[in-house]
């Protein structure tokens, strides 16, 4: 052991202790770390197992103590079967290689009850870079560890209870989901079985008139069938779109009227209205379309009819309008303001708030739809 | 003329299947049979000659229709169209179906789809329009309907 070699007497920790018998004299730093509120020790590891050699009041205070029972012994006595091993490891690596540490470490006091000391030690060289001494100081966290733990706790409470939540709400969501497919499917095949219930009882029947009743009816309920199929091929069960149903409408009349003569002619902008929207705006492009079939072609001597049925759907400056035109007798001579499809038209437009006008388009007739229609989502009519 | 065709019927709903069959006859084909569960399929399949089935997915025994599909797919006699009013529940290989008559369908869109079905099986691929509503399977897209 070479103390004297050093440029600090080997009996300065003890004259820190002179100085606390003979307060104000001598070294007023050795005489602060004494007083200091902070724990701090100091240890030589030119003695074996690196013993304490100074320990201030406030160590003795916090660790319960008598300063005898401390002097010479490694600090290792203030670790328990609590505290963390790994926490134990990193001090002794750092103290090994002469390098500062830092670190949080459950100790114990006297009297057997625990504290989290943030223990910082470092090592002190003389001149030469030989360490001389271990400094350390230990604060008393045990506060901050409480609430760290709390914190923590509440965290992992709040996760679960989120996760928990989630679970919930996905399984409600899934619940929903088959009951929505549950309910789709129920009301697609209702549909289907009105159809064909229809179909069945013309059959049945003689009466021309009645015939062409239940022909007219099957119409208007295909063409709410064909709004049902297409609204539920979307991935977004609230948006429909318009044009894509109004092309499948027009092909399937005119292919079913057998009347190849007459060309339809589709002018159709991707356009998207809202689920609601889509039956009567469905049923309002149905009347129009089957009224041109039906009224608006004469049939030539050689028993065709050859014309052309126009549909245009457009939005401009965000007004949905729908034109259905055809090149045939026009309506000049029609009566029917009192006729049914006539008034189930004018009604549907007044519940979409939409302005309906009938014009000459010499030849034949065009009719004007234009309704106030919500700003088109991109990407939402094709996916 | 193009030869009709036979069809089996594989529908829980009697009065679906009723009318189905009226609308195939009328259309100049033949029904061949009408099972309503996955079990009658099977044996119907064996014991007729059907050219075409329409499968919907849900029998009386559950939804056996894609099952169903299956099974006459591997007998290579018989051809599968599915008729469902839940298309979302046919699996993406389409179990080696032609396609997809969507649920509820019109009068003129079945007919259609009658005569595109006979072509397509008589004399491949169909020469008409592709009738709304049917879908075809991705697998026979490529062949009927080759993108241009
Ligand atoms: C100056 C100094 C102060 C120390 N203070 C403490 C302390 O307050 N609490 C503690 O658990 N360990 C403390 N230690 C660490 C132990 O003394 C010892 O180095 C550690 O347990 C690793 O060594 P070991 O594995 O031989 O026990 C201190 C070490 C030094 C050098
Ligand atoms: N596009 C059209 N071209 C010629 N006449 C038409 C056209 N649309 C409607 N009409 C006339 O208006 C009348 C009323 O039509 P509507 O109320 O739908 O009754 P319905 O179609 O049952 O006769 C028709 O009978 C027909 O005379
Ligand atoms: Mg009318």
């Amino acid at each position: 052991m070479d103390w004297k070699r050093t440029r600090e007497p080997a009996d300065a920790w003890h004259m820190t202790d002179d100085l606390h018998v003979e307060h104000g004299k001598g070294d007023p730093f050795a005489a602060a770390i004494r007083a200091t509120r902070m724990s701090m020790v100091i240890t030589d590891p030119r003695r074996p197992d690196n013993p304490i050699v100074f320990a201030n009041d406030a160590f003795l205070r916090l660790t319960g103590y008598e300063r005898h029972e401390v002097l010479g012994k490694n600090c290792r006595f203030l670790q328990g079967p609590k505290t963390d091993k790994a926490a134990v490891a990193q001090i002794r690596t750092a103290i090994e290689d002469n390098a500062d540490v830092s670190v949080d470490i459950l100790n114990y006091r006297k009297d057997g009850s625990t504290f989290w000391n943030a223990l910082y030690i470092s090592p002190v060289s003389n001149d030469k870079g030989e360490v001389q001494f271990f400094f350390a100081s230990q604060l008393d966290v045990s506060d901050r560890k409480r609430s760290e733990h709390r914190i923590t706790a509440d965290k992992d409470r709040f996760e679960k209870a989120v996760k928990e939540r989630t679970a919930e709400l996905e399984a409600a969501l899934e619940a929903q989901t088959t009951l929505l497919h549950e309910v789709d499917h129920r009301v697609k095949n209702n549909l289907q079985m009105i159809s064909s219930l229809i179909i069945m009882q013309r059959r049945t029947i003689k009466d021309e008139a009645t015939r062409h009743s239940l022909a007219t009816m099957l119409e208007r309920i295909e063409a709410l069938s064909t709004v049902h199929r297409r609204l539920y091929q979307s991935k977004d069960v609230s948006r429909f779109d318009v044009s894509d149903f109004a092309k499948d409408l027009v092909t399937d009349l005119l292919t079913a009227s057998g009347r190849s003569g007459i060309k339809p002619k589709l002018e159709l902008d991707p356009i998207v209205i809202s689920a609601e929207k889509a039956t009567p705006v469905a049923l309002m492009v149905n009347e129009l379309v089957t009224n041109a079939l039906k009224h608006a072609f004469k049939e030539g001597p050689d028993g065709t009819t050859a014309g052309r049925i126009g549909i245009k759907m457009s939005q401009p400056d965000g007004h949905f309008k729908i034109e259905v035109s055809d090149d045939g007798v026009g309506m000049a001579e029609a009566n029917g303001d009192a006729s049914f499809g006539m008034r189930l038209i004018k009604s549907l437009a007044r519940q979409l708030h939409a302005d309906i006008e009938w014009r000459d388009a010499g030849p034949g007739t065009k009719v004007v739809i234009s309704m106030p229609n919500e700003p088109q989502q991109k990407g939402l009519s094709h996916d | 003329m193009t030869e009709p065709l036979k069809v089996l019927i594989v529908e829980d709903e009697a009065l679906l299947a009723m009318e189905l069959e009226s609308l195939v006859e009328e259309a100049g084909h033949s029904v061949v049979g009408w099972a309503t569960s996955s079990a009658e399929a099977r044996s119907m399949i064996e014991s007729t000659d059907a050219d075409i089935a329409f499968v919907d997915i849900h029998l009386t025994d559950g939804p056996t229709g894609v099952d169903v599909a299956h099974y006459i797919g591997e007998k290579k006699r018989s051809m599968v169209v599915f008729m469902t009013a839940n298309p979302k529940r046919i699996p993406d290989h389409f179990a080696g179906a032609i396609g997809v008559i969507a649920k509820p369908y019109t009068m003129n869109g079945l007919t259609s789809a009658l005569r595109y079905l006979q072509e397509g099986v008589r004399r491949p691929p169909p020469v008409s329009a592709r009738p709304a509503g049917f879908t075809l399977s991705p697998a026979f897209e490529a062949v009927w309907a080759p993108a241009a």
